[in-house]
């Protein structure tokens, strides 16, 4: 009788397990933050390229970003908001995903290595988090 | 291993790669690389549940090797390898723990673990830590499709059980 029994206290320490989690992530997404100034960092590789002010901006202008493999990413920055508009990847998730106005979800193309992540103006310390991960992996490598 | 289950493991290569396709067929509801509701797990749970780790094991890497063959390039194919063998390994340990017991809780743990692999290989190919902000989506979505399978899994196993159990 125990033997058949056995497999519920592991069930339920799994389902406790994957409820937690669940909720973390949601309240995760649900407290972001919005109405505040963003820098969108350009990454490729890993290493920031370019870094765009949105909130200065006063008007539309695109711009083209090329990989070592000769792979080529079309950028659209209007004010406060980016998106890729135009790739050669196969699977055109990057240019689907349209503009991003807040720091939530990066705009990422994995086919190029291309990482567009929009950071508050105010807050360096997250970039200085970011950097400090990306210097890790490299020395991983 | 007897004839007769090197014909029904090859059969269900065949079916996953199947699925596979017909999946991969259907376009991306979200603009998040990643997130896909990994119904050819339905096999590795079934099998996983009938057989050996290792049988599961044999019919994933046919699957992932072909598929990429077929169909891939080669980035996708580190991607499922990734997602797949470490998915796979997880599953096979909480299967074991629960006796066999709630496939939708394995294929949860499973469909988590895929998703964390592979987000685990896109920091390694991105060197970006910026790929991490997806964590709590990928979470979220390899949880419920997991569950899905695991539900699928346990559906489509109830007619199939007289013929595996044939299966030595």
């Amino acid at each position: 009788m125990k033997e058949n029994l056995s497999w519920r206290k592991p069930a339920a320490i799994i389902t406790a397990f994957l409820l937690l989690l669940s909720i973390a992530s949601l309240l995760y997404l649900l407290i972001g933050k919005s109405g505040t100034d963003y820098v969108a960092d350009i990454f490729q590789d890993g290493i920031l390229i370019k870094s765009v002010y949105l909130n200065d901006l006063s008007e539309t202008g695109t711009f083209i970003i090329e990989g070592e493999s000769g792979c080529v990413n079309e950028v659209e920055v209007r004010p406060g908001c980016i998106a890729i508009i135009s790739a050669d990847c196969p699977d055109k998730l990057c240019v689907h995903q349209g503009f991003i106005s807040d720091s939530r979800l990066p705009i990422t193309c994995l086919p190029n290595r291309l990482v567009i992540r929009l950071r508050p103006v105010s807050d360096s310390a997250a970039s200085d988090s970011m950097e400090s991960i990306g210097a890790l992996d490299a020395v991983t490598y | 291993m007897s004839v007769r289950k090197t014909a029904f493991l090859a059969l269900f290569t065949t079916l996953s790669l199947a699925i596979f396709a017909v999946e991969s067929a259907i376009p991306p509801l979200v603009p998040i690389p990643g997130i896909k509701l990994g119904l050819a797990n339905v096999v590795t749970l079934i099998l996983l549940r009938h057989f050996r780790a290792r049988d599961a094991f044999f019919v994933l890497i046919s699957r992932i090797l072909l598929s990429a063959f077929l169909f891939g390039q080669a980035l996708s194919l580190l991607y499922s390898l990734a997602g797949g063998l470490l998915s796979l390994c997880v599953m096979a340990v909480v299967m074991r723990v629960l006796r066999k017991k709630a496939l939708f809780l394995t294929g949860a743990m499973g469909g988590l673990t895929h998703n964390l692999g592979q987000l685990a290989m896109a920091l390694a190919i991105t060197r970006t830590g910026g790929v991490l902000a997806y964590l709590p989506f990928l979470i979220l979505s390899g949880i419920l499709t997991g569950l899905f399978t695991g539900l699928c899994a346990g559906f489509a196993e109830k007619p199939l059980a007289p013929f595996l159990s044939d299966i030595p």
